[in-house]
């Protein structure tokens, strides 16, 4: 039997067209050689591989089902008290950073550090997910387009059923500085730097932008001092310092 | 394998062949959470997590649909191993440096770990298949997307501009010479006996 006839016989085999004497033959060479018999067997895998993955438009139907579900599912996790992952992008930072250096090296003059200079306010991705959604989307949507009397006030009730969730309250601080509200934002990021959230760090940088915007060198200087190194924002507190 | 004692849980399974999105939304219910917990506790996030379980779902349609899959356990431990498995060579694959994992016991009965094995094997040899088909030649490639997708081979020996005792003949050829692409693979040999 030549390669093409044994692949025709294969293919008429798996296409039932066989009649009862080809059947008993091709039975036969299999149950004899192995070496045919293992032929035939990847012969079949490859028919079933084919019509599985060359005619995809079912798993495709299926993919976008799932993603249409997944979506929904994830969307619609019950909001976690305690751990709050807060999805500043980490370019977000590195801009930040490089236009704080920048501003460092303009601004060495003999007017002083401002918290204009220093101040990065990072971009507000509310995680949450469940019934306050509209409300985390407005608090979200007005934070990062500067809108902070507004932010202030979605922010605010985002906390009302969740007093101690410290990514409100460390957005809510900026808000609070940024309308030069000082004594209210000095409270809650004091809350946040006596606390143990991830936010703890980020209040002191915030609280001595805060005291630097009133021109209270001194209780500054002694925020950025307690900064410790593994804080995201040591480098930009010891470059301040230096111009204190 | 008509003794074979089917699970209940046999419903998801058909569930993602019949793309039936009521049991497919009770699937996400059910069973994601544990993968997102293991996922996250294991340097991963959420939408990580939301792709791992898409992909693990696919491979496990695409095996009930090539292969007949007949679940005689849980589907819960079949699915978290597998995602678990798929997230590990995840990590593997972007990380050169040591992964920690954070197990988790979890009640894992030998039967889940056969089937997720033969789910294991048959993605193996699923990818070596994909790699052999994309080095065929470019009139088999062609004919046999042709052949797979319009199923009359009448019209596809029309399309193609050949007669019908052609196109068939080819197809054989073509799926033969596949058949022996895979056989002289290296790969092969290493799943070769677990198929």
């Amino acid at each position: 039997m030549t390669p093409e006839e044994k692949y025709e016989l294969f293919e008429r085999k798996i296409n039932d067209e066989l009649s009862s004497n080809e059947e008993k033959t091709l039975s036969q060479i299999i149950k004899e050689d192995e070496a045919i018999s293992e032929e035939f067997r990847i012969y079949k895998e490859w028919t079933f591989y084919l019509d599985a993955n060359l005619n995809l438009e079912e798993q495709s139907d299926l993919e976008n089902n799932l993603k249409k579900v997944g979506d929904s599912f994830f969307e619609k996790q019950p909001a976690k008290k305690e751990t709050k992952v807060v999805k500043i992008p980490s370019w977000a930072y590195a801009i930040a950073a490089s236009v704080v250096i920048i501003l460092g090296v303009y601004t060495f003059t003999k007017n002083g550090p401002t918290y204009n200079d220093f101040a990065s306010i990072p971009e507000l991705s509310i995680t949450e997910r469940g019934n306050e959604d509209e409300i985390g989307k407005k608090a979200q949507v007005s934070f990062n387009s500067k809108n902070y009397k507004e932010a202030e006030k979605y922010l605010s009730e985002l906390l009302k059923n969740d007093n101690s969730n410290s990514e409100y309250l460390f957005y809510l601080g900026i808000t609070l500085v940024e309308q030069d509200k000082y004594e209210k934002a000095s409270e809650i990021l004091e809350k946040l730097r006596q606390g143990t959230s991830v936010y703890k760090y980020k209040a002191i940088w915030f609280e001595a932008l805060n005291q630097l915007k009133q021109k209270n060198i001194g209780r500054c200087t002694e925020l950025l001092k307690s900064l410790p190194e593994e804080a995201e924002d040591y480098q930009h507190a010891q470059k301040l310092l230096k111009k204190l | 394998m008509g003794n074979i004692k089917m699970h209940a849980d046999q419903k998801y399974i058909e569930a993602l062949l019949n793309n039936d999105s009521i049991v497919i939304k009770e699937i996400y219910k059910k069973f994601a959470p544990k993968v997102v917990g293991y996922i996250k506790k294991n340097s991963g996030d959420e939408s990580k997590a939301q792709d791992i379980i898409q992909e693990t779902l696919i491979t496990v349609y695409r095996q009930a649909k090539e292969k007949e899959l007949i679940l005689t356990c849980p589907f819960d431990a079949y699915f978290f191993l597998l995602c678990k498995r798929k997230w590990l060579n995840e990590l593997k694959k972007n990380t050169t440096k040591e992964v920690t994992i954070n197990e988790e016991v979890v009640s894992i009965n030998d039967e889940s770990v056969q089937y997720v094995d033969e789910t294991l094997v048959f993605e193996a040899k699923n990818e070596l298949f994909k790699e052999v088909f994309d080095q065929l030649g470019k009139a088999c490639k062609e004919l046999l997307k042709a052949t797979f997708t319009i199923k009359s081979m009448e019209e596809v020996a029309s399309k193609l501009g050949q007669s019908y005792g052609y196109v068939r003949k080819k197809k054989s050829l073509c799926i033969g010479q596949l058949t022996k692409m895979v056989q002289s693979a290296p790969k092969y040999n290493k799943i070769k006996n677990l198929l």
